[in-house]
């Protein structure tokens, strides 16, 4: 019963939030409610049952979304600051009326959906009989890297292809440091403390991926919300061009992958088919290293970075 | 032993649900960075509880992730420009 | 509810009392200086009393290890933003005026 009492609150929690981000009188204010309805998305996540997700979202959207924001707030502030004291979208007297016929749609679609039979067989069923006879654990894991590695592989290439839209454009504009606070001798004592403790939280999500909730998505995230804390701490400078070992980190998720999925037509198995919880540890570790680089110097709008 | 530890949860979620309150009404940026330093907190006490209600001991990492990056907003927000009129740059 | 159970519900309770404290300072202090104060105490022996709770309800010994880490991460990264937060709040009614 009082987990009944939860979901509500939390689902109007969210409502509610979504509203201040789209109505709040100020953009400070939608700024804020974004970061805090990523938070309580996390929750949402957690109590679906889905703690992968939950970590995902930990990770980048209240962590890396929130900073990402405030930083923009922040070049908003020097170019246009007549802007951010108005609220996100204007007023409009058709917000009442969509809002209503939102709610019927929602409404009927949710009654249709509650009213459809169980499927007889569903893809997510045989999945997880199939990670049961697989090495891997962790049924996300698994359909992630074993039945659909394709696109696990081909996500790896959006974000290669992503930092190379960064850096291309990097040529033509300067990049941004962001400017760090005053030395605070506090500052330094966090990093001192965090980031160590962040590196070793990668490591045993990347470990645990295996077998419990994490990967190395989530591995990856943790690790890039930790080289965004030092550059905003001013201990890593966004650089215009990558270093050759950086280049290099960027690709080897890839290579790795690419080179594991490869390996399996000299033995006559079909492309991708990876054996072997080795191998997937090992794929999982490049991606891990590619993700977290990509995803830190995709936030710093840089090609590449350099310590002070 | 249920009963209260959904309490618990519901009775953190209300508190943030009033910490909302401080968001909307400020005055000054700080205190709406201040009610979202509250939140980071009691999401994190919300995660640990559900853990033990849900019996899912991986929310308890998610809750260390939580932790490790709460830092992020706060440094972030301190670097806007008008806080620190002794800074260089 | 046998002692455990009881030791662990006291706690948690305790802890649910300091989260509305830290709550009800945020939303009546006058000042943000004040707000802060009250909030941290929310932020650290509120979530300290909760994870105690936690602790003796769980059993683990693994599990109160974890939720140990976390509270001291948690006092960590409280500090450092209330610190920050405050520097800031403090600078900006003291210097420009802004």
């Amino acid at each position: 019963m009082m987990l009944l009492a939860f979901d509500l609150l939390l689902a109007a929690g969210l409502l509610g939030l979504a509203v201040l981000v789209v109505a709040g009188p100020t953009l400070f204010v939608s700024l804020v409610a974004y970061t805090v309805f990523g938070l309580l998305m996390a929750v949402a996540w957690a109590r679906l049952g889905a703690p992968d997700l939950a970590l995902a979202e930990a990770a980048i959207g209240a962590g890396l979304t929130g900073a990402m924001l405030m930083l923009s707030y922040r070049r908003l502030l020097a170019i246009r600051p007549e802007r951010t004291g108005q609220r996100l979208v204007r007023r409009s007297r058709l917000a009442l009326p969509i809002a209503l016929a939102c709610t019927v749609l929602s409404a009927g679609l949710f009654m249709a959906l509650a009213g459809l039979p169980e499927p007889q067989r569903s893809a997510g069923g045989d999945a997880l009989a199939a990670t049961a006879q697989s090495e891997v654990g962790n049924p996300v894991t698994a359909v992630l890297l074993l039945f659909r590695g394709y696109d696990t592989l081909l996500e790896l290439l959006v974000l290669l292809v992503a930092w190379l839209g960064v850096a291309m454009v990097q040529a033509q504009a300067r990049p941004s440091a962001p400017r760090p606070p005053a030395p605070v001798p506090l500052l330094d004592a966090l990093l001192a403390a965090v980031v160590p403790g962040t590196v070793l939280v990668g490591g045993y999500l990347l470990h645990a991926g295996g077998q419990a909730p994490g990967g190395a998505f989530q591995a990856g995230a943790v690790l890039a919300a930790a080289g965004v804390l030092m550059a905003l701490a001013g201990r890593l400078q966004p650089r215009a061009r990558a270093t050759p070992v950086q280049a290099g980190l960027l690709v080897l998720g890839l290579l790795v992958f690419t080179a594991a999925g490869l390996w399996p037509l000299a033995a006559g198995q079909p492309l991708l088919a990876l054996d072997g919880l080795a191998t997937v540890y090992a794929v999982e570790a490049a991606m891990t290293v590619s993700i977290a680089l990509g995803l830190c110097l995709l936030f710093l709008g840089a090609a590449g970075l350099g310590s002070k | 032993m249920e009963f209260l530890l959904g309490g618990v949860a519901v009775f953190l979620l209300l508190n943030l649900a009033v910490g909302l309150v401080r968001v909307v009404r400020g005055p000054a940026d700080s205190d709406r960075m201040l009610a979202a330093l509250l939140f980071g907190t009691t999401t994190v006490a919300v995660l640990l509880v559900l853990a033990a209600l849900m019996a899912q001991p991986a929310l308890r990492d998610v809750a260390l992730l939580f932790v490790l990056l709460a830092t992020l907003l706060s440094i972030a927000f301190v670097g806007l420009p008008g806080g620190d009129p002794g800074a260089h740059r | 509810m046998s002692l455990v159970e009881l030791a662990a519900a006291l706690f948690l309770l305790c802890g649910c009392a300091f989260f509305l404290a830290g709550t009800l300072g945020l939303l009546r202090f006058p000042d943000t200086l004040s707000r802060l104060h009250a909030l941290t105490k929310a932020d650290n022996v509120g979530l300290l009393l909760i994870c105690i709770g936690l602790a003796i309800q769980s059993g683990s010994l693994r599990a109160s290890l974890q939720l140990g880490l976390v509270w001291l991460l948690a006092l960590t990264a409280s500090t450092v933003s209330a610190h920050l937060v405050a520097r800031r709040a403090h600078r900006q009614s003291n210097g420009a005026g802004r």
